[in-house]
């Protein structure tokens, strides 16, 4: 089992790249490094024994028996090193921050974003959305005067976007994919063929197909498509130039028979039973394979020293025996260069607790997610709810135009899942049709099925540009079981971004009476995330989509760092993932972070090969 | 209470009517036993067997007349305010696995205990509830249908 090391062997290692967070992030550049012959060292906060089916089926049988399934319920609560857990969030009252969950709650309005603090952070819990951002996401400021360009386009990351689709395993067809400016090279084919429609999905399309929806000067035609997902289907013979693609199957050093094609167990979160699924240990596993990866786990980063150079000189860690006491040891690692991959939160949050804010204060600010907006319906007739992937299909038409000038895009996602997220159908169903309705017997199967398999929700994901009071900061009045500053978020919604949640509402009333659908969406004011707009009101939930916290851009005075993710301040310190990114669009984030990965590793990789003082290899 | 297979016939008796599955497809969930143990946890001997008494006199009573049954269910254990919640609590659980928390009403009358917060009976008992077969599905996380059966309409065996 080569997957870890003690600290005193990676002490005595000189290591090229020093990388913190085992996520999908971290794993890429990791992997993608040491596939070009440099030495890293991998540190992550959390647990994970080792890349075996028994860890991973460890956290399916804590979710079986879980009685609250969101979704970190598959995963202990370790006070080491915490998370932030959606059952936790409440709603705030003005003033009163909100110091229940490990992320504190600073508002005006609480957000029930979560991330995942194991061994393969957040992909451990990701749906598996692999969506590109449209080019015209990359240039927000200039085409539509709202929020930051990219110093990069889409035809500089389209390269990178390929090699992400690689390592993630993406199911979908060129056909379905090209839409609004995004375009593909001529031939190129997904590593496997999209998964098929759901039921669900079938019934929607035959009825909404075709509508048309004016969004200001935008008239936006509503047809619904497959989504692109990082989840093995058949494999795609011409993937490329006919060579085909093998799919990656269940982690593990032995040989395991799991692994294979998606086999619908609509439980994408919290956990793919069958790891048909990409998750990070994909990526670790193979990075493994080189003999110049080691991986420490229950090691957690807590300060980043930086000399009178500027340069980071060190990191310091602490390494917990066990999750359930806070008894640890304390050292430091060294390396070449230094790759901070926590996600967004963690990655400010540790910086801040290193008193390092950014020459420009930046450190922490501009924060995004996406702002969901969910709504639901009883459709007339039975369309086998609750079954598939969580969602196979969506729609793509309100995510582009001349309306982003005025507000907020939006993607809708068609949920096989019901109104899991919303209600916490089926069991609510349940519970009422035996409380309240009184039923028993065969009228209770009836109505079960009456009252589940006609479910259809809606989520609407809408864009949220960056302001820079939306951020993370610290606290030393809020910290961890091991003395660790935890983070504090400060989060409001802006008109633009509102705008579009407004509209999301309206056009789901449009589209549930285009299918004859119950509407059943109510929001209630004691829920949280519930904000009242315009004399109507909404819950707006987090997205799980955190973004923005070190912003890339073109220059040290208004971003935190470059085209290639390295920190303007300290020139041997890369902040890597979502958290570069100047706008998310109606994208899940995950593609993108993973394409930006590998454009860092190539930039790492050439930095450290190319020039003459350095010797390869340690 | 009688002798354990006894309690235990009784226990599927009233289960069959309540849930609308046989009892032969309550046996094959293989969750009867730990089901009947955890009833009997959480609301003691006493109220367990009041409560299978009570189901066994009104089947004997209504002798395969439906009609009867479901009156004398309905009039001597659902609106039964000691039963009534026990009898919901046995159907919610052959459903979704899930023993839920009783109605402090009843806790305040019938003394709380311990194990009668809401729980997943256990793992198994998650992937063996009733519900997901019962709208053609599988337990979100388990048994999984296979590739593709999503896109076709869902195999339903309604009574």
């Amino acid at each position: 089992m080569p997957a870890q090391i003690d600290h005193a062997a990676a002490a005595s290692i000189d290591y090229d790249v020093l990388v913190v967070g085992s996520g999908v992030s971290g794993a890429i550049v990791a992997r993608s490094l040491a596939e070009k012959g440099l030495r890293v060292l991998v540190v992550e906060a959390g647990p994970g024994d080792e890349l075996s089916v028994a860890d991973y089926e460890s956290y399916l049988t804590r979710f079986y028996g879980a009685a609250a399934k969101d979704n970190n319920a598959a995963y202990e609560v370790n006070p080491n090193a915490p998370m932030p857990r959606s059952p936790d969030v409440r709603r705030l009252q003005p003033g009163h921050p909100d110091s229940t969950g490990y992320l504190i709650q600073n508002g005006p309005y609480e957000m029930d974003s979560t991330y995942t603090r194991v061994l393969g952070g957040t992909t451990m819990h990701w749906e598996g959305k692999a969506l590109r951002m449209l080019p015209e996401d990359f240039e927000m400021r200039s085409r539509f005067g709202q929020g930051r360009d990219w110093p990069i386009g889409y035809d500089d990351l389209e390269p990178y976007y390929r090699q992400a689709e690689f390592e993630l395993g993406v199911s979908a067809d060129v056909a379905d994919q090209a839409f609004y400016g995004i375009t593909f090279p001529p031939g190129y084919e997904f590593p496997m063929h999209g998964l098929p429609k759901s039921y669900l999905d079938q019934i929607i399309a035959r009825d909404l197909d075709g509508t048309e929806i004016q969004l200001h000067d935008t008239t936006c035609t509503l047809s619904v498509r497959p989504t692109a997902q990082a989840r093995n289907g058949v494999p795609n013979a011409a993937y490329d130039d006919g060579l085909g693609f093998i799919p990656v199957g269940a982690v593990s050093t032995h040989q395991v028979d799991e692994g294979g094609r998606c086999q619908g167990n609509i439980n994408c979160v919290p956990l793919c039973p069958v790891q048909a699924k990409y998750n990070a240990r994909k990526t670790l596993a193979a990075s493994l394979d080189t003999g110049r990866v080691d991986i420490l786990t229950q090691t957690i980063a807590s300060q980043v020293h930086v000399g009178a150079d500027g340069l980071v000189s060190h990191i310091d860690y602490q390494s917990y025996g066990s999750t359930t006491s806070p008894e640890h040891v304390t050292g430091s690692l060294r390396a070449r260069r230094y790759v901070l991959a926590a996600n967004p939160v963690e990655n400010a949050r540790l910086l801040l607790a290193s008193g390092l804010p950014g020459s420009n204060g930046l450190v922490g600010r501009n924060l995004m997610d996406h702002a969901y907006l969910l709504t639901w319906a009883l459709l007339p007739e039975i369309a086998g709810t609750m079954r598939g992937s969580q969602c196979t299909s969506g729609i793509e038409d309100l995510r582009a135009g001349g309306f982003r000038e005025r507000h907020a895009a939006m993607r809708v996602s068609i949920h096989n899942d019901g109104w899991a997220w919303p209600t916490g159908s089926p069991y609510t169903d349940l519970v009422e049709l035996v409380d309240d309705a009184n039923v028993y017997g065969a009228a209770l199967r009836r109505g079960v099925v009456d009252r589940i398999s006609r479910q259809l929700m809606l989520s609407f994901m809408v864009e949220l540009m960056p302001e820079t009071s939306n951020r993370i900061t610290v606290d030393s009045r809020y910290i961890d079981a091991m003395g660790n500053l935890r983070p504090v978020l400060s989060y409001s919604l802006p008109e633009y971004t509102m705008d579009g949640v407004a509209a999301s509402r309206r056009i789901s009333r449009r589209i549930f009476q285009r299918l004859g659908a119950e509407d059943k969406t109510h929001y209630d004011p004691l829920d949280p995330g519930y904000v009242a707009y315009q004399g109507e009101g909404f819950v707006v939930r987090g997205g799980n989509h955190w973004a923005g916290t070190h912003m890339m851009g073109e220059t040290s005075h208004d971003s935190v760092v470059d085209v290639n993710q390295r920190s303007w301040d300290h020139q041997n310190l890369y902040l890597v993932g979502p958290g570069s990114m100047p706008s998310i669009g109606t994208s899940n984030t995950t593609l993108t972070l993973a394409a930006l990965s590998f454009k860092t590793a190539e930039h790492i990789a050439a930095e450290l090969t190319t020039r003459p003082s350095v010797t390869i290899g340690g | 209470m009688a002798d354990d297979s006894g309690v235990l016939e009784a226990f599927l008796t009233l289960s069959a009517t309540l849930t609308g599955y046989s009892r032969f497809r309550l046996l094959g969930t293989g969750q009867a036993e730990p089901y009947l143990a955890t009833t009997l946890d959480a609301v003691g001997d006493d109220a367990l067997g009041e409560l299978l008494s009570a189901s066994t006199a009104v089947h004997d009573e209504a002798a395969g007349d439906e009609r009867a049954l479901d009156q004398g269910l309905r009039a001597r254990i659902l609106s039964d305010d000691k039963l009534g919640p026990v009898a919901r609590n046995v159907i919610k659980m052959w459903f979704v696995g899930t023993w839920y928390q009783l109605p402090q009403e009843w806790r305040d009358a019938h003394a709380s205990r311990q194990p009668d917060s809401t729980h997943v009976v256990s793992p198994a008992s998650y992937t063996e509830g009733l519900l997901w077969p019962t709208i053609g599905a599988n337990p979100p996380g388990a048994k999984g249908q296979g590739y593709g059966t999503w896109s076709s309409p869902p195999t339903l065996d309604l009574p």
